[in-house]
């Protein structure tokens, strides 16, 4: 196994963009020798959110197979971290590196010599040449800035949606990074890869109940990366509880390294399910189902109320929408693109969002890590405000986001969902038509 | 004097998060809008795929003008990805067809032969409000199609500007494509519909037990999970 194979998808997405002459080789070194510098102090990671921003970003730069140097105290992790093992932050990211892409090291040097620097919250630093960013946040809104001072303030949130969502607009940064190193086709297209000076991103409060919060029964289909990324966001939400089963017949591979959150490389070639159920542990209690889903099978039988559909292929979104009674969330990519949406009984259903089967669906996707993990956040968050009936505004039903430019107004569109006449799932909505 | 009003305006166009404005007129044709788009972002990969969305979340039709569109200025326009162009779209499908289309397989294959009937429509629509059920040679485990009816049914189609959506057959019970099927089908273009009845078409009138499938451009068949995903009841 290699890092050119694990990064495969990566590259093909970079290809959207870079000269063709420019060999599979030569991208993935690009990436391969970068080297990221993640900073905190103590008090910033003295917090759930301070630790999962730090743990998010360093496993979301891996997958893209960049070096990674930490100088960060020592300190306890407060709540489990999967996949990555141990009891201290420090020690679980260092113990991380080379397990989630082939060479992608993470380590405590002081010669570290960084190209860019990522600090948390109010952490001072000291003076460097590297570009740096400062990642900040509250429990639900996360950002970005490129200021060298520390007036920002130290994550000390409980829910880490904020942290997660500045993790990703960090990782971003660095993909950025890289291809402003690359020679591209067009000029025109450097617009999209240009440094944001500050961004950021905020899904909404929702007012939390002081005790436990079960999410009840939640069928996920597809073991992949948007299912594995929205999971990987659950289990760190506090005092959450879940059961379900989750459905996928394929087997992890190395090209699935990129982006699949819970997967490490020893889990190459274990069922998919099998990965993922594992990772879940007892808060998220998952029966694995190593199958396809068919809604007519005799292993479905009846779907949960809610279910969370990660799957690429698009006629399996109308199955799921045919077979359920309840509540349906659909997540996916498309190249530097996330559609993420949420669909009641009595909304237009996925199959108005996604009317026609997308016949590029089956070849291999473009795809990087932080572009999934979007989707799979922006799912999971969906289904906590669901359980909470604080679910999005009609006009809010289908979020359209591309991270690449998050300081741009409208990086993200926040759209309805239209019924159509002519919807594959035969709606409710859209037979009122 | 005569009075020049300036009618162009601008739309504001939004691909990966990045707005630039665009000079419309009000004649010109939302396809030409789109292939603008494209080319102001510089968009080399599957460009063929991508639409115009409003706010709304509908999509801009691209066989109008701007001004029937109804995009105004300022228009916020979403270039996006749309799966629609790519693949085949759905059939609109009169009503009485499937239940006529039954009673045809029934009468004519008596519970022990195959039989086939061909849907048809107008040639520039996604509609099928006509069927034909060939001369044909039968047996319990195939059939054959008359040559000469065959090419009088061409150039009736040719004449009426019509085309055969769909082929239909049945199968003496499970409903599957046979390598014949795979192999012969009476129209060999990507997105052409063929679909299976079991058990000579003497159950229930309805597509719900059919094996549908979706000719690809590699030329293989792909099943699809139901008949939703190929025609729509009108």
């Amino acid at each position: 196994m290699t890092a050119l194979e694990e990064l495969n998808r990566t590259i093909l997405l970079c290809r959207d963009y870079v000269v063709d002459a420019l060999s599979d080789e030569e991208i993935c070194q690009c990436f391969q020798s970068r080297k990221v510098l993640c900073v905190s102090d103590l008090r910033n990671l003295s917090s759930h959110s301070g630790q999962t921003a730090l743990v998010t970003l360093v496993s979301l730069l891996s997958r893209m197979g960049m070096q990674v140097g930490l100088s960060i105290p020592e300190v306890a992790l407060l709540s489990p971290q999967p996949p990555l093992l141990g009891q201290s932050v420090r020690e679980s990211l260092i113990a991380s590196g080379e397990t989630l892409v082939t060479g992608a090291t993470v380590r405590c040097d002081s010669d570290f010599n960084p190209e860019m620097i990522f600090v948390l919250g109010n952490t001072e630093i000291g003076s460097s040449h590297a570009v740096s960013w400062r990642l900040c946040g509250t429990d639900w809104q996360g950002a970005l800035s490129m200021e060298k001072t520390a007036g920002s303030q130290p994550w000390a949130a409980e829910w880490p949606v904020g942290s997660m969502v500045s993790a990703a607009l960090a990782a971003n940064e660095a993909f950025k990074f890289v291809m402003r190193c690359l020679p591209l086709r067009d000029q025109a297209a450097r617009v999209f890869f240009e440094p944001s000076r500050s961004c950021d991103w905020n899904f909404g409060s929702v007012p939390l109940p002081k005790g436990s919060v079960d999410l009840g029964q939640v069928d996920v289909i597809s073991a992949g990366a948007i299912s594995q990324a929205s999971l990987y966001a659950v289990m760190r939400f506090p005092r959450v509880q879940m059961r379900g089963r989750i459905f996928d017949d394929d087997l992890t591979a190395a090209s699935n390294l990129n982006r699949n959150m819970l997967s490490v490389v020893t889990d190459v070639g274990t069922s998919k399910v099998q990965v993922v159920a594992r990772c879940c542990g007892t808060k998220l209690q998952f029966d694995p189902v190593p199958k396809r889903f068919f809604g007519n099978s005799f292993e479905v039988r009846e779907l949960a109320p809610r279910v969370l559909v990660g799957v690429d292929d698009i006629p399996s979104r109308w199955e799921v929408q045919r077979h359920t009674l309840g509540w349906v969330a659909v997540s996916g990519t498309s190249h530097f693109s996330i559609s993420s949406s949420a669909h009641s009984p009595n909304e237009p259903c996925c199959g108005c969002l996604h009317p026609v089967d997308d016949p590029a669906g089956a070849n291999p996707i473009p795809t990087v890590s932080f572009v999934s993990f979007w989707a799979g956040l922006a799912m999971a968050v969906r289904l906590l405000r669901e359980v909470l009936a604080s679910p999005y505004s009609p006009d809010r039903q289908h979020l359209w986001l591309t991270p690449l430019r998050m300081d741009q107004p409208r990086a993200a569109m926040w759209l309805p969902v239209a019924p159509r006449h002519d919807c594959p799932v035969h709606c409710m909505t859209s037979r009122l038509l | 004097m005569t009075i020049i009003v300036e009618r162009k305006f601008a739309v504001e166009i939004v691909y990966n998060g990045v707005t630039k404005s665009l000079q419309v007129e009000p004649e010109e044709q939302v396809t030409a809008l789109l292939q603008k788009a494209i080319a102001a972002f510089g968009i080399t990969q599957q460009p063929h795929l991508l639409s115009l969305f409003r706010q709304d979340g509908s999509i801009v039709t691209e066989n109008e003008s701007v001004e029937l569109a109804g995009l105004k200025p300022g228009e916020i326009l979403l270039l996006r990805p749309n799966a629609v162009k790519g693949g085949g779209g759905l059939l609109r499908l009169a009503r009485n067809i499937v239940q006529t289309t039954f009673g045809t397989l029934r009468e004519c294959g008596r519970g022990e032969c195959e039989c086939a009937v061909y849907w048809t429509g107008p040639a520039s629509e996604d509609l099928i409000d006509g069927f034909e059920h060939p001369i044909h040679k039968r047996s319990p485990f195939c059939y054959e199609v008359d040559d000469d009816w065959l090419t009088e049914f061409w150039k009736r189609l040719a004449a009426s500007k019509r085309s055969v959506k769909v082929q239909v057959h049945t199968h003496p019970s499970e409903a599957f494509h046979s390598s014949s099927d795979d192999m012969w089908p009476i129209v060999s273009q990507a997105d052409f519909v063929s679909i299976v009845i079991p058990d000579f078409a003497i159950g229930e009138p309805s597509l719900d037990r059919a094996w549908v499938g979706r000719l690809q451009v590699d030329g293989k068949w792909r099943c699809l999970g139901s008949a939703g995903e190929a025609v729509v009841l009108t």
